[in-house]
């Protein structure tokens, strides 16, 4: 186990009305790392990372951020963490400006710049869009220069435009050295910003990883789509290694298989001298390498699944 | 303690506005006494006590403020809070322990000291300031019955689920403690049912030991202990919920 871990989780077990929401969860996040907690509604993640800042006490197991117990050194560890917490807001009449010196004295200036909120300063709380809050919230969280930052749904209600700020940000922090969790069901989020993804249900790891392994583990289909040339000979696409199906329609062919298959076509179509100009790929990204990774989690009822896949 | 003081700072600010802190704990108590303090003339009757109505009406409105911010200001206050999860946000973001509970406590005693010089101030020119009989134990039963009834309301804050519902229980323990412990008709002219069950409110007994000192109209000394037992009573569990702490 290595010792420069900012976060150590082992064995957590945490059950609420006798259903247990984290069921032996092992987690081990190093200094300096972004790791993505990732899964459906209801995968035990936000319950994960509640006993992880001390919000909960865990039914068994143990927990120690940056050597300290989360429930016996709250105090000293809260100066140590920043939370970005799901579903708590602020008193409505707060005005951002004084929220940031509430929570983190006179430094949160640049920080408001840097979150484009320096023209709200004098704006209540109450008066805020949606993506504004959340980036108050990121600047609440980031304020007391933590070692370690923990953002639930970091996020959520953001435009593209505003997210795509919120990552650069992120992307910030880690050539400060800050560790993050980030806890998400956005896949193209935890692709964008971790080095290492672990992947949650019904309360345990799935698996983990970064971003590029999981895909490489769960991910190994692509897809192959383009205008059937003339002088491809009939059924010789089928024959290919690693194609696992051919599906022709309105003369345009769509492959499908392992991703050897991409260079077998390519090869193919290189040799029957007519590229097809409407020719794509589409390699698995994170998000079809978790739909795999959980379509194949047993046991798994078929609901369960569409239901998972759906808020995935 | 920064974080204490920070948090009491911010807290103070936002007493003042919010609309309904302002009409209940500043302007509710002023309007009613200006109204009822008129209605039964200067002339001392049986009913006041032999006091000038005018002053009886003075002397009881100090505890309506009180009970304004026990009873209205801090639940709904505390309630929104808990609604919002703005508690949860504070104990992660390492305010101590203690923090949150002592600026509830700060505002809920400024509101009433500051409810209770404004209408001390409008009721000097238009009714005149009774003289206090016995100061010091009307001081205490104003004392006690402000940390009484801020416990109270502290308590109730974090009992009730949300603002609404802090605001309906509120209002439903309010108008009855307004009218029947301090702002209403004098006990003497109450019918016997009425006269009972206003002698088991709370406010009564603050009302009591706050009036009968400061008017000469009785000994305070029952009202100062029972309001003394329903502060610790109260203030006890008020504090060991309002603590930040993780949950569980």
């Amino acid at each position: 186990m290595s010792d420069d871990a900012a976060v150590r989780v082992k064995g957590l077990v945490k059950a609420y009305g006798g259903r247990r929401v984290v069921d032996g969860l092992d987690l081990e996040v190093a200094a300096g790392e972004i790791v993505g907690l990732i899964g459906a509604n209801g995968a035990g993640k936000t319950t994960t990372v509640e006993c992880v800042q001390g919000l909960r006490r865990p039914d068994r197991g143990t927990i120690s951020v940056f050597g300290l117990d989360p429930r016996a050194d709250s105090d000293r560890l809260r100066r140590l963490v920043g939370s970005q917490l799901q579903s708590a807001g602020l008193p409505d009449r707060l005005r951002v400006g004084e929220a940031v010196r509430l929570f983190g004295g006179r430094e949160g200036q640049d920080l408001l710049e840097r979150f484009g909120l320096d023209a709200r300063r004098r704006s209540p709380f109450a008066g805020l869009s949606g993506g504004e809050r959340q980036r108050l919230f990121l600047v609440l969280a980031l304020v007391s220069h933590p070692r370690l930052v923990i953002l639930d749904e970091l996020t959520q209600g953001l435009d593209p435009a505003s997210r795509r700020g919120v990552w650069a940000a992120i992307g910030g922090l880690r050539t400060q050295g800050t560790t993050v969790l980030l806890v998400t069901h956005e896949l193209d989020e935890a692709e964008a910003l971790c080095d290492r993804v672990v992947a949650m249900r019904d309360g345990r790891v799935l698996d983990a990883g970064t971003p590029a392994q999981l895909v490489d583990r769960h991910g190994r289909s692509a897809t192959i789509m383009f205008t059937i040339p003339a002088g491809l000979p009939a059924g010789s696409l089928e024959q290919l290694p690693g194609v696992a199906s051919v599906v022709v329609e309105a003369g345009r062919a769509t492959v499908t298989g392992a991703r050897a298959a991409i260079a077998e076509v390519g090869a193919l179509l290189v040799h029957t001298g007519d590229i097809p100009g409407d020719l794509s790929v589409r390699v698995p990204g994170l998000e079809d390498a978790l739909v795999e990774l959980l379509e194949g989690a047993t046991p798994i009822g078929a609901a369960d699944r569409r239901e998972l896949i759906g808020a995935l | 303690m920064e974080t204490t003081v920070a948090l009491v700072k911010t807290e103070l600010k936002l007493m003042v506005r919010e609309p309904l802190t302002l009409l209940f704990v500043f302007v509710f108590p002023v309007v009613t006494m200006l109204i009822i303090g008129g209605a039964f003339g200067t002339t001392p009757t049986r009913a006041f006590d032999w006091v000038n109505p005018s002053h009886w009406y003075v002397a009881s409105y100090l505890t309506v403020v009180i009970a304004a911010t026990g009873l209205i200001m801090l639940p709904v206050h505390l309630a929104s809070y808990r609604e919002r999860g703005v508690l949860r946000r504070f104990a992660v973001a390492g305010f101590g322990r203690w923090s949150f509970v002592t600026a509830q406590a700060v505002t809920g005693l400024v509101a009433i000291a500051a409810g209770s010089v404004v209408l001390l101030v409008v009721a000097a020119p238009v009714y005149g300031l009774p003289s206090a009989h016995h100061l010091a134990p009307a001081v205490a039963g104003f004392a006690l019955g402000s940390v009484a009834f801020v416990a109270l309301g502290v308590l109730l804050g974090t009992v009730l689920p949300s603002a609404r519902s802090a605001q309906a229980v509120g209002m439903l323990a309010f108008f009855p403690s307004f009218l029947l412990g301090a702002g209403g008709p004098p006990p003497r002219v109450m019918g016997s049912a009425v006269r009972a069950v206003a002698g088991y409110l709370p406010l009564t007994w603050v009302t009591n030991a706050v009036r009968d000192p400061w008017l000469g109209t009785g000994s305070a000394t029952a009202s100062l202990v029972v309001v003394a037992a329903l502060a610790v009573v109260v203030a006890l569990p008020a504090a060991r919920r309002s603590v930040l702490r993780a949950g569980r």
